[in-house]
């Protein structure tokens, strides 16, 4: 039985964490509304918010809270105004991958600069006993602080929303997230309020993670915890609408406290599902405009594609030197032990891992030109399913092997089966999206092992029916060169990503591939030469999403392991930047930027504490001076000596013709 | 009033597309309306009519990017009415566009190729379709050769289609419909943009490459269209306001009401 005190519990708990979501979804909103950013570092400027507020506090006590109160929006504001005019402008009209990249550098930036300077322990402060003693009215006891959440948050919105209605500042910034180019060609000058409203998203940010890191604890993740219930909000109430922002803020707030009450086991799928279903049915949000849908969705300019002039060598010379690449790999387990440790085997299975990933991805992001922000899902889902059949099925590796390529590929059929429907900013969200889903249900059910994952798995055995052999029970080789187990398995796997290399080469270079790269370049025009454009972006995804599954089953087998974190989005971004950093729709330039990813953060991190804001920083650079990743270097140096300066300016010209409702 | 009866064929030729009671509202606005089109095969048909008349809309409608709120649309008697763009191409209908919409990251024969292949991928099985080598379709690389050649492309064929000249570029868009082997050519606009000289090339061009093909097309330049069309429709307010020949067309009052307003000099 329900009682009416826990109906209002739930009510104002989720008022309270509502208010504190409308704060950062009106920010990342009206950015998104009125300059088409994304902004994926919006999290981390209300932690920023949070530790700035935790170090006046414990500085300055009570009084210290109310300074934070005012003087931490202001400065947070600031960095975010300094950030605008001196990195997010850099990539206006860009494309969305173009924003992905440099936000998520900033968020992997400023994630560092807060573990640089106050430490991973989670960290409390009070709010002032003033308001937070608990408050009783008409006999219902409740905490003060909480009332002053939602009646602070409250005030704020109401002063944003009066700015936005009556002021002229805000009749331009609505009317530019209406539609922006119609504000330009009436003369209105709306780049002049880039910065203001940059720097203002940034304040509603911080002062949510002023009051936020009272009530909850301030810590590294919170940013995280925040911006993907803040994406789904801004889905939910469309794309630059403020008032969607407020609804859809409280609305997943009071969602989110009621589900935790009364259904905790579908707690955290429950507005992902919402989302997915208004993305399917309502596409433009619930308060969305008419004009956003189509800005949104957009082709991308493929400034970052370097499949065409920016490889590296001709045809020719590059496979003699992937030959050589193969041929030098081939021979490292051979003088393991002799001439350098055994990590290095190790260290190479994580990179080739990885490699494999990241060139499945390229499938999509590289040759079809859709930004997936929800690979990580097929990872993950292909190691789950690899450590479930070695645990009940069999311990056969091939097994293992052939249940993880089917599981993915039917996750991966349906996935894309609902997320191809839509497109641009839309299918980063859904992707996104789909991937908590996934996260959160391996979280909660028992056969996945929880949040602690699974273990114990029998090794794995390289046969069938019983027959074949394990790894590390058979001894190859004469001393001193003897191939461990490692070894064996660093060869297993190296054939294997050699073979999907090659199979994904020649599928690149097949009708199939062909038709793609069509798609990338003008989606419209791919349909009216008559191409099925939906059900062969379908097919992309689940080939590549396949592939995916292949490289998480690899890493089930090598680790024997698997743990929910494997389908955190984060991994997702860092496959994206991965494709970019070595030169998306190469395929070998993917697994180039992924062997530098690894071996930056696994070789870093041991030397470097700061590591995160080293590689954002590399990020931050390639998106800005080398956008078509590390592979077109050769030519970028032999162009600037030629004296060509900058790179490449990106065609203004539209991509795609109207098809409006007439003349 | 249809095409049917002021056709000027002595004798009734073949109907290639048709539009019957071709309708398409957006809320209270109707911007195509009951419009009956009757095509036939080898005619040069061109829709003109004032800014707004519908004449967009209507391309739109016949070429599956819209879906009309009431009538049908045939092709060579097939009802494709509620077909993809894909399956109209299938059915032997291909459009250009008026913003030149070609694959920018793509060489000059790419482009062309991609075409060119459009037709027989659905068909194709999944191994040739995933791995096969795109040089050994003899039908499809024919194909493009022949349209690089007719429409003088060659000696760009290996060039970004990014880098091209505006001139090659509008040329390029052409071949992209021509490359699908298509009965029905829907132009829209291709002159738009284009310089004296440049218009007068493309209408050589049509002369030359479209002398054996339908075509429908939409154009803004009337003396083009007089020079080009074998009949003229003009549209205002979404309705077909007269279907003639040139001549019929110029010296037609409701023609000039249409453009003029009803101003008379």
């Amino acid at each position: 039985m329900v009682s009416g005190v826990q109906l209002l519990d739930v009510l104002l708990n989720g008022l309270t964490i509502g208010m504190v979501y409308v704060l950062v979804a009106a920010g990342l909103s009206l950015v998104f509304g009125v300059m088409g950013v994304l902004n994926l570092a919006h999290g981390e400027l209300l932690a920023l918010g949070s530790y700035f507020a935790f170090s006046l506090v414990t500085g300055f006590d009570t009084g210290g809270f109310w300074v934070a109160l005012i003087a931490v929006p202001l400065v947070v504001g600031a960095i975010g105004a300094v950030t605008e005019c001196g990195l997010v402008n850099r990539v206006y009209g860009r494309g969305q991958l173009a924003q992905i990249l440099l936000t998520f550098g900033l968020l992997l930036v400023i994630y560092d600069v807060k573990r640089f300077v106050w430490g991973t322990d989670p960290k409390f402060y009070s709010p002032p006993a003033v308001v937070d003693q608990a408050v009783t009215l008409v006999g219902y006891s409740y905490s003060g602080y909480s009332y002053f959440i939602i009646a602070a948050g409250g005030l704020i919105a109401l002063a944003v929303w009066a700015v936005l209605t009556h002021t002229r500042v805000g009749l331009v910034i609505r009317a530019g997230s209406e539609d922006r180019e119609m504000v330009r060609n009436l003369g209105v000058d709306i780049d002049r309020y880039y910065t203001l409203v940059f720097g203002a998203g940034a304040a509603l940010a911080a002062f949510g993670g002023v009051v936020l890191g009272g009530y909850q604890n301030v810590s590294l993740g919170m940013g995280n915890a925040v911006i993907i219930p803040a994406f789904v909000i801004v889905v939910l109430g469309g794309l630059g609408s403020f008032r969607g922002a407020v609804v859809g803020g409280l609305l997943v707030g009071i969602v989110q406290s009621a589900v935790s009450t009364f259904a905790p086991t579908i707690q955290g799928v429950v507005i992902f599902l919402l989302m997915i279903g208004v993305l399917l049915l309502r596409p433009e949000g619930l308060f969305g405009g008419t004009g956003e849908g189509l800005d949104a969705g957009r082709a991308e300019p493929s400034e970052f594609v370097s499949g065409l002039g920016g490889g590296v060598l001709t045809g020719h010379g590059r496979s003699r030197l992937g030959l050589a690449v193969v041929a030098v790999l081939a021979l490292v387990p051979v003088f393991s032990g002799i001439l350098y440790s055994g990590f290095v085997v190790s260290l190479l299975v994580t990179v080739l891992i990885w490699a494999l990933f990241a060139m499945s991805l390229d499938i999509v992001l590289g040759y079809t030109g859709l930004i997936s922000l929800g690979h990580a899902l097929f990872y993950g889902v292909g190691a789950y399913a690899t450590l479930l059949s070695l645990l009940y099925v069999s311990p056969s590796a091939f097994v293992a092997l052939g249940v993880a390529l089917v599981v993915t590929a039917t996750v991966a059929w349906v996935v894309g089966h609902l997320a191809i429907r839509v497109s641009g900013v839309y299918f980063v969200m859904i992707t996104l999206a789909f991937a908590e889903i996934v996260r959160q249900v391996a979280v909660r059910l028992d056969v996945t092992g929880g949040s602690s994952g699974l273990f114990g798995a029998p090794e794995p055995l390289y046969g069938i029916g019983g027959v074949g052999i394990r790894f590390s029970e058979v001894l190859v080789g004469v001393e001193p060169f003897v191939f461990t187990g490692d070894a064996l398995f660093y060869y297993f796997l190296l054939g294997v990503v050699v073979a999907s290399y090659l199979g994904v080469r020649r599928m690149m270079a097949a009708p199939f591939g062909t038709v793609l790269q069509a798609i990338r370049e003008s989606e419209l025009r791919a349909r009216f030469v008559g191409y099925e454009v939906r059900s062969v972006k379908r097919q992309a995804f689940v080939v590549s999403s396949t592939l995916a599954g292949l490289s998480g089953a690899l890493f089930a087998l090598y680790n024997g392991f698997v743990a929910p974190d494997l389908l955190n989005w984060i991994n997702s971004g860092n496959a994206i930047i991965m494709v970019v950093l070595g030169g998306s729709g190469t395929l070998y330039g993917p697994m180039l930027g992924a062997a530098a990813f690894t071996l930056i953060e696994r070789q870093l991190s041991a030397v470097i504490p700061w590591w995160r804001l080293l590689l954002g920083t590399v990020f931050v650079v390639v998106v800005l001076v080398l956008p078509k990743g590390l592979v077109s270097l050769p030519a970028r140096v032999r162009d600037l000596r030629a004296g060509a300066d900058g790179p490449p300016a990106p065609t203004d010209e539209p991509r795609d013709a109207e098809v409006g409702p007439d003349d | 009033m249809t095409d049917a009866t002021d056709a000027t064929g002595a004798e009734a030729e073949e109907t290639v597309l048709r539009t019957t009671g071709l309708t398409k509202r957006f809320g209270a606005f109707t911007a195509v309306d009951r419009v009956d089109l009757a095509v036939d095969r080898g005619e040069f048909r061109s829709v003109i009519g004032p800014n707004g008349a519908g004449k967009t809309t209507l391309f739109n409608l016949i070429s599956g990017a819209m879906t009309p709120t009431e009538g049908t649309i045939t092709l060579s008697g097939a009802d494709v009415t509620d077909r993809s763009p894909a399956e109209r191409v299938g059915a032997n209908l291909a459009r250009s566009f008026q913003l030149t919409t070609v694959f920018n990251g793509l060489s000059v024969r790419e482009n062309l190729r991609l075409a060119a292949q459009a037709r027989d991928f659905g068909g194709m099985s999944a191994a040739r379709r995933l791995f096969a080598d795109p040089d050994g379709f003899e039908g499809i690389n024919g194909r493009t050769d022949t349209v690089l050649d007719d429409l003088g492309l060659r000696p760009v064929a290996d060039a970004q289609a990014s880098d091209l000249s505006y001139g090659d570029r509008r040329r390029l868009e052409v071949g992209l419909v021509l490359a699908t082997d298509p009965e029905v050519v829907l132009l829209d606009e291709p002159t738009a943009g284009m310089s004296g000289d440049e218009t007068d090339a493309t209408i050589a061009l049509f002369e030359d490459v479209l002398a054996e093909q339908t075509v429908v097309l939409v154009e803004h330049n009337v003396d083009l269209v007089m020079r080009v069309s074998d009949r003229i429709t003009t549209l205002n307010a979404g309705q077909v306001v007269a279907t003639g020949t040139p001549e019929e067309i110029a010296a037609d009052d409701r023609v000039r009401d249409a453009y003029l307003g009803g101003y008379t000099a």
